[in-house]
């Protein structure tokens, strides 16, 4: 058996359902990031896979700013969740309640 | 390369450098004036840009283009940075460190959004839509004793990050059939995809990214508490400049890169324009925060600028520029009046101590109570903002409206709907002068206010305060000149 295109896919849609399911059930704020991460990187293999199979580079270089875009933003998402650990001693989703109706 | 289009880009990006450089050096005590070096540097970029126009075309291989309606949101991008510098020199005692870090975020988010004004490729796209969104994490948390700004932050955060996750999602589907990253390219081919699911289900995805950038339902869940716990400035920026941001990606996705799907998209618009002039306008009503109920009152506007793109014509697109233009001067105008008048009041800066949980409770609506008497100028400002948002003629608000439902109404003999959303928009204008005008109850006719003092207000805001009625009564009185302006912008987005 080869591995084709669909293969790679596959694999994708699942890691991105994966990912999406975990920022849906988990209240960890840090678990939340990862599944957010996950997403981004079943993003990632799907374009380099539609690269690799439709002969044009412009997704693999795609994924490069993607890569950095998400690297930068985790710096600031974990900035952000240290900074509110220090304040309020929590990283539960569900211990946001200061800013409600 | 043609490396005279970026001029805009180039100065904004080395004045931020300057500026952070410029703290190294500056004794504390006069950081905050940098913010005015600042408004003076994007003044002089502003005015350069209106002498010397930079020449239409494209660079980086066609992924940045320089364009009517790149100019033109480059202008209101700049103008919409300028009066917000001046609101967060106003907020300097409310940030304990790194205001300057403040000012040159502030900037940076703006070479962020003048890059999206101008991008022609979903890479272009995702980067200018990142640096913003990552620069707003930053801004909105600013705040880091108040709790009330970390939870925005980690909230703006959570959802912006799982907005970029669909996005990007979406823009590998739409490569993978496509074929391609640009904009021109992607048009050509678009055509033959109109009823393909997985390239409309990817299309979707960017759609949902954009839709989060411009809070229009089933997008907009963070919008009320980011606004409400954000500091001032930024919610301001976040209303005006990020808001319009998304639009102008959104007119570009929709218009350039698949013109042929949106002309079948027009139902899907109308449903979701409706649903969140809808919602924003009811949720607005039982609020008691202003920030809070301008928080919503901005997911109804996005809802009105989305019926005008879901006219899908040219005299749509350019209601929505005008729209914008109105809507820039008008929440900018009721901003600085919010952020001076709430932070005169004492204890605005409370430690978000566990009994009451970093609440502001000072900025609830009767905080404005008496203002009339406090400063006229602020009270006058801040009442004709609220008047023009809730569409009274003569203001800005009204005009861009009319051109909005005018927009649609032409293309209603075709289709129906059209009829259904213009009604709808139109009950939800009423509504909209039920709160607006308790808010102005508030200011004008609260019994007993607590706090007579006078409010100071500085030379710099009394310009920027005049400014703003200068724009919304010029606006509303006096269209056609930037009636014109919008109609250029376009002509080129629909040829």
């Amino acid at each position: 058996m080869t591995i084709g295109l669909n293969h790679y896919l596959v694999v994708s849609i699942m890691l991105f359902c994966v990912g999406l399911f975990g920022v849906i059930v988990r209240r960890n704020l840090l678990v939340i990031y990862m599944g957010l991460e996950l997403m981004l990187n079943a993003a990632n293999l799907a374009l380099v896979a539609f690269s690799r199979f439709n002969d044009n580079l412009d997704g693999q270089v795609f994924v490069f700013f993607i890569i950095t875009v998400a690297a930068a933003e985790v710096a600031v998402g974990l900035a952000l969740i240290v900074a509110l650990y220090r304040k309020r001693q929590t990283v539960h989703a569900e211990d946001l309640t200061t800013l409600r109706l | 390369m043609n490396l005279l289009l970026l001029v805009h880009e180039w100065s904004v990006i080395a004045l931020a450098l300057a500026l952070l450089l410029a703290d190294l050096w500056l004794p504390l005590s006069s950081k905050r004036k940098l913010g005015y070096a600042a408004v003076a540097g994007l003044v002089v970029i502003l005015l350069y840009g209106i002498i010397k126009p930079p020449p239409y075309g494209t660079t980086f291989g066609g992924m940045y283009v320089m364009d009517g309606l790149a100019l033109f949101f480059k202008r209101f991008f700049i103008s919409a940075a300028i009066l917000v510098l001046l609101m967060s020199v106003e907020f300097a005692d409310h940030i304990e460190t790194g205001i300057a870090e403040y000012y040159a975020l502030i900037l940076f988010a703006l070479s962020g959004m003048l890059f999206a004004s101008s991008a022609n490729d979903f890479s272009l796209l995702f980067v200018s839509l990142e640096l913003i969104t990552v620069t707003f994490y930053v801004l909105t948390s600013f705040q880091r004793a108040r709790l009330a700004s970390l939870e925005a932050g980690v909230k703006y955060l959570i959802i912006g990050a799982l907005s970029t996750g669909f996005t990007v999602f979406g823009i590998a589907l739409v490569y993978g059939l496509g074929k391609t990253l640009n904009f021109g390219q992607l048009a050509a081919v678009a055509g033959q995809f109109k009823s393909n699911p997985v390239f409309l289900f990817g299309l979707l995805l960017v759609l949902t990214g954009l839709g989060f950038k411009i809070a229009a339902f089933p997008f907009q869940i963070w919008a009320p508490d980011v606004y409400q716990g954000a500091p001032s400035p930024t919610t301001a920026f976040l209303a005006v400049g990020s808001k319009a941001a998304g639009f102008v990606l959104l007119l570009r996705v929709l218009f350039t890169a698949v013109p042929q799907i949106a002309l079948e998209w027009s139902r899907l618009l109308i449903v979701i324009s409706a649903i969140t002039i809808l919602y924003g306008n009811l949720c607005a009503i039982p609020q008691r925060n202003i920030k809070r109920l301008l928080g919503y009152s901005s997911i109804a506007h996005a809802g009105y600028m989305l019926l005008g793109i879901s006219a899908l014509s040219a005299a749509g697109q350019s209601a929505v520029l005008y729209y914008l233009s109105g809507y820039l001067v008008t929440v900018l105008g009721a901003f600085t009046v919010i952020c001076i008048a709430l932070q005169s009041r004492p204890a605005e800066r409370d430690e978000g101590g566990p009994s009451h949980g970093g609440l502001d409770f000072n900025e609830d609506i009767s905080s404005l109570a008496g203002l009339n008497q406090r400063s006229p100028l602020l009270a006058a400002t801040i009442t004709l903002a609220l008047v023009s948002l809730a569409g009274i003629p003569p203001l800005a608000g009204f005009l861009g409206k009319f051109l909005l439902f005018k927009a649609a109404l032409a293309q209603a003999p075709a289709q129906h709907a059209y009829y259904w959303l213009v009604a709808i928009a139109i009950a939800g204008v009423v509504i909209s002068i039920y709160y607006y005008f308790g808010l102005i109850r508030a200011i004008y006719w609260s019994k007993d206010p607590a706090d007579l003092s006078p409010i100071r207000t500085s030379i710099p805001i009394r310009i920027s305060l005049c400014a703003c009625i200068i724009g919304m009564l010029y606006l509303g009185i006096r269209p056609n000149l930037f009636v014109k302006f919008a109609a250029d912008a376009i002509q080129k987005l629909t040829s």
